[in-house]
């Protein structure tokens, strides 16, 4: 099976990624591992949140301080910048509606009830721009009864802390307490699926409306809309004060709506996604790849002029760890990371890890290098890179898409 | 030596590779219709740790799961989630309950079909009949709203014997064909598609020494002993078609193939190792004569239809629903639109029961809401039971891929452009 290129990894940057190339009329094909760590987010992305510690304001500005290594410092922010709006288009393109700069850090709030610098989030979730300048005094904070994914009582403190006035209020419908029958499902996509026919939100508006006193914006757990935003709007519509959602802990409903949207456009595009197939091997002539064995596809391995290894970090089996080293699995191309295993890690969970920082070695242009020379057809986006750190940096997201995109520029430039 | 013990210390248990993310229960179709189903990750991986225990902690509800995988394919552990539950219930049931009458009577397709098939106008017209439903309803606990698929009046086989053998063996190249029950007692017309493009590219067709119902839905029925012997007899004649013979073995159901290659071995215990890669569905074994440019399909210039593809959940678990998309692509005149994967809800005799009709239709509303939206005048998909469930549901015509490919054939451009005479 020939394509023009073959993406192995199925998430946000594989599909970012597939996107822009089947948008110049590239055929494409995704090979997911199963869901991505997307039905991890809470609604947002990040480019470049903190350094050392502290939140960035100007995300464009200190991209160019971050070190040689960083995957950002590979593409260099003049790039960087024209690539942020094309994702703002990707996503508006993909039915996802979002808002923010890469000149100027918003905060979102997470579930725990932190505020924390991004770069885009949904509009259908709480987003501050300015903390001295909130977008609410008063907050009714809606408590769906027996629902685990939200700690209501830190997220409230935290709101507190952050200047709301904030009333907890519990509530629940009939539609709500139908779920409690099954404890282990009482979780956030569980309720976006049963929350969704007029009836249904018309009684938690009834609710809302009721409820909410004198608060001038009313929260709600991000529980609606597994597919697009039109279950949000419809309940909006049925409540009299604003409304704005907050992030769960996972599985989240925004990230499960945002792959839905992105998974579906690129079909639209004429993108094939091979869902629960994995890549495991691939075969190389000289400095090329030629083609990627899955598991499933069996004898019939995916021959391609490009390849990208969007595979992920550890907790996607993009990087593994052994006893004895660090490898990326499926082609076996160069990483970087520690031999020595006791710096893998530091003793404390919360102290900076070293091992978030490995990942695949690359060259200016993003491609993999298998014994320190580069593979011309194979480049790495994501998660899988070295060089960037998702949870002290709040780079995460930021990476995967701005990588993805690069990438596809560099695949078409080469042609 | 500390550490090499420890690179060896990997748990047996497959649940163990479950991170608890939950993602799992976000693509359960059961789970997103009832709340009497634990869902896949309660059902599964964490109630297995109990199970081990002691197996009085094995939960009725997991009846309620449909075996569709959907769970496996999205799990990014690799977790056999739906094998657990599957194991699960067949600890539990084997050796201390029988199945129901009608249980028995809806897993044995073959049975049923061979009964039918002689009395064809008879069953087809009594099971059509508003008495008989009501009878069934009530005394079997067959749901009244199902109409049994039609029985054909010639079995496949017979129709193959009388009609096809005797040319197959002057081709050049051979394969053998697992028809299935729903091809040999309800639609001999599939594999008559099958034969006419197979011959059109210069493959012979052939049957199996001995080819009994793969067992899928003896396995779902709690029927396991009956479905162990009939896959060894089906393994055993498979074996010989390709080792005796050097005869792959080709399908056009995705759930038969499913069940021979996967659940074979995991379920059943039966080792199929020396000739898994030999059980092909037609459209894959087809795509790769094609990719391989070893043969040539040249397709009516006439031909104009508007088709959706639906992907049953067993090709979605065999990753292969690629190449049924692929094979119809290559239709010119074919407009094809890609559903999104969801399950219609039947997971073969599961929806016929009584007490499942209501959730089947609601595991499948969203499928036909966008087979609704797709403004088609057919819908295409690998599994027979995906088939009746379409049917019934939306009023459209649902059709193999295969007959799909036959009937836009360019028989004669075909045959000249692969030297067949």
């Amino acid at each position: 099976m020939r394509m023009d290129t073959v993406i192995m990894g199925g998430g946000l940057s594989a599909l970012a990624c597939g996107i822009s190339l089947a948008k110049r009329g590239k055929r494409v094909t995704i090979v997911a591992s199963g869901q991505s760590t997307m039905l991890f987010n809470g609604g947002s992305m990040e480019l470049l949140g903190c350094i050392d510690g502290k939140p960035v304001e100007k995300p464009l500005e200190a991209i160019a301080t971050l070190p040689q290594n960083h995957p950002y410092s590979k593409i260099g922010a003049d790039r960087i910048a024209a690539i942020s709006e094309r994702v703002k288009l990707l996503f508006s393109d993909s039915g996802i509606e979002m808002t923010g700069s890469a000149n100027a850090n918003h905060w979102r709030i997470t579930p725990m009830g932190v505020a924390k610098p991004a770069w885009l989030t949904l509009n259908d979730h709480l987003r501050i721009d300015d903390l001295n300048n909130l977008p609410a005094k008063h907050l009714a904070l809606m408590c769906v009864r027996g629902f685990f994914d939200v700690p209501n009582a830190m997220l409230a403190q935290g709101l507190r802390e952050l200047g709301f006035e904030v009333d907890m209020i519990e509530f629940t419908t009939d539609d709500i307490t139908s779920l409690r029958r099954s404890p282990s499902e009482m979780r956030a996509t569980s309720l976006a699926k049963r929350l969704v026919s007029n009836h249904a939100l018309q009684r938690v508006a009834d609710q809302l409306n009721s409820l909410a006193g004198e608060a001038d914006m009313v929260l709600m757990p991000s529980v609606f809309g597994q597919n697009d935003s039109s279950d949000f709007q419809t309940l909006q519509n049925m409540t009299r004060k604003p409304l704005r959602l907050v992030a769960t802990l996972p599985p989240s409903v925004a990230g499960m709506r945002m792959m839905t949207q992105l998974r579906h456009y690129f079909r639209m595009l004429g993108g094939t996604y091979l869902m629960g197939d994995t890549a495991v091997s691939g075969t190389f002539e000289g400095d090329k790849l030629t083609s990627v064995t899955t598991a499933k596809l069996g004898d019939m391995p995916l021959k391609a002029d490009n390849f990208v290894l969007a595979t992920g970090s550890f907790v996607s089996r993009g990087l593994r760890a052994d006893y004895e080293r660090i490898y990326e699995p499926v082609l076996g191309v160069d990483v970087v990371a520690d031999n020595d295993r006791e710096r893998w890690t530091s003793f404390g969970v919360l102290q900076p890890q070293a091992y978030f920082g490995y990942g695949v070695a690359t060259d200016e242009q993003l491609r993999c290098l298998k014994n320190g020379k580069p593979i011309q057809n194979l480049r790495a986006i994501g998660s899988v890179l070295s060089g960037h750190d998702p949870v002290k940096m709040g780079d995460g997201t930021g990476v995967s898409l701005i990588t993805a995109i690069a990438a596809a520029d560099h695949i078409r430039e080469n042609k | 030596m500390a550490e090499r013990m420890q690179l060896c210390n990997i748990s047996e248990n497959n649940f163990e590779q479950c991170t608890k993310c939950s993602i799992c229960t976000t693509v359960c179709p059961v789970a997103a219709v009832t709340t009497d189903y634990p869902g896949p990750k309660q059902a599964g991986p964490d109630g297995e740790r109990y199970r081990l225990k002691d197996p009085a902690y094995f939960d009725k509800a997991l009846k309620m799961c449909l075996n569709c995988k959907r769970c496996e394919v999205a799990c990014p552990s690799g977790v056999h989630i739906a094998d657990i539950i599957q194991h699960a219930r067949m600890d539990a049931t084997l050796g201390k309950q029988r199945a129901s009458l009608r249980d028995t009577l809806l897993a044995n397709t073959d049975l049923l079909g061979t009964v039918a098939n002689l009395v064809a106008p008879v069953a087809n017209a009594t099971l059509g009949l508003k008495p008989t439903k009501a009878v069934m309803h009530s005394v079997m606990a067959i749901d009244k709203h199902r109409t049994f698929p039609a029985y054909s009046r010639q079995k496949f086989t017979t129709w193959f014997k009388r009609h096809a053998a005797k040319e197959q063996d002057a081709f050049a190249h051979h394969v053998s064909y697992f028809h299935g029950c729903y091809v040999n007692y309800n639609f001999p017309k599939l594999g008559q598609d099958l034969v006419k493009l197979m011959n059109a590219v210069g493959y012979g067709v052939h049957l199996l020494d001995k080819e009994q119902c793969c067992g899928v839905a003896l396995i779902a029925n709690g029927l396991y002993k009956q479905a162990m012997r009939q896959g060894r007899t089906n393994i055993d004649s498979i074996r010989k078609s390709v080792t005796r013979d050097n005869r792959v073995v080709l399908t056009t159901s995705s759930s038969c193939t499913f069940n021979m290659r996967d659940e074979y071995p995991a379920m059943l215990g039966i080792d199929n190792a020396d000739v898994r890669d030999s059980i092909n569905l037609a459209t894959r074994f087809i795509y790769k004569l094609v990719d391989e440019e070893k043969i040539k399909l040249i397709f009516k210039q006439d031909y104009k239809r508007r088709i959706a593809y639906h992907t049953a959940c067993h090709i979605q678990r065999l990753g292969w629903q690629l190449y049924s998309i692929e094979m119809l692509r290559m239709i010119p005149g074919l407009d094809l639109v890609e559903l999104e994967q969801n399950c219609c809800g039947i997971s073969g005799t599961y929806g016929f029961k009584k007490e499942n009709y209501e959730l089947s239709q609601a595991i499948g509303a969203t499928l036909f809401k966008d087979i609704a939206d797709a403004k088609v005048e057919a819908v295409s998909t690998d599994c027979e039971t995906c088939k009746w469930q379409i049917e019934m549901s939306t009023g459209l015509p649902v059709e193999n891929p295969i007959s799909i490919l036959a009937d836009a054939l360019d028989v004669e451009a075909t045959r000249q452009a692969n030297n067949i005479k």
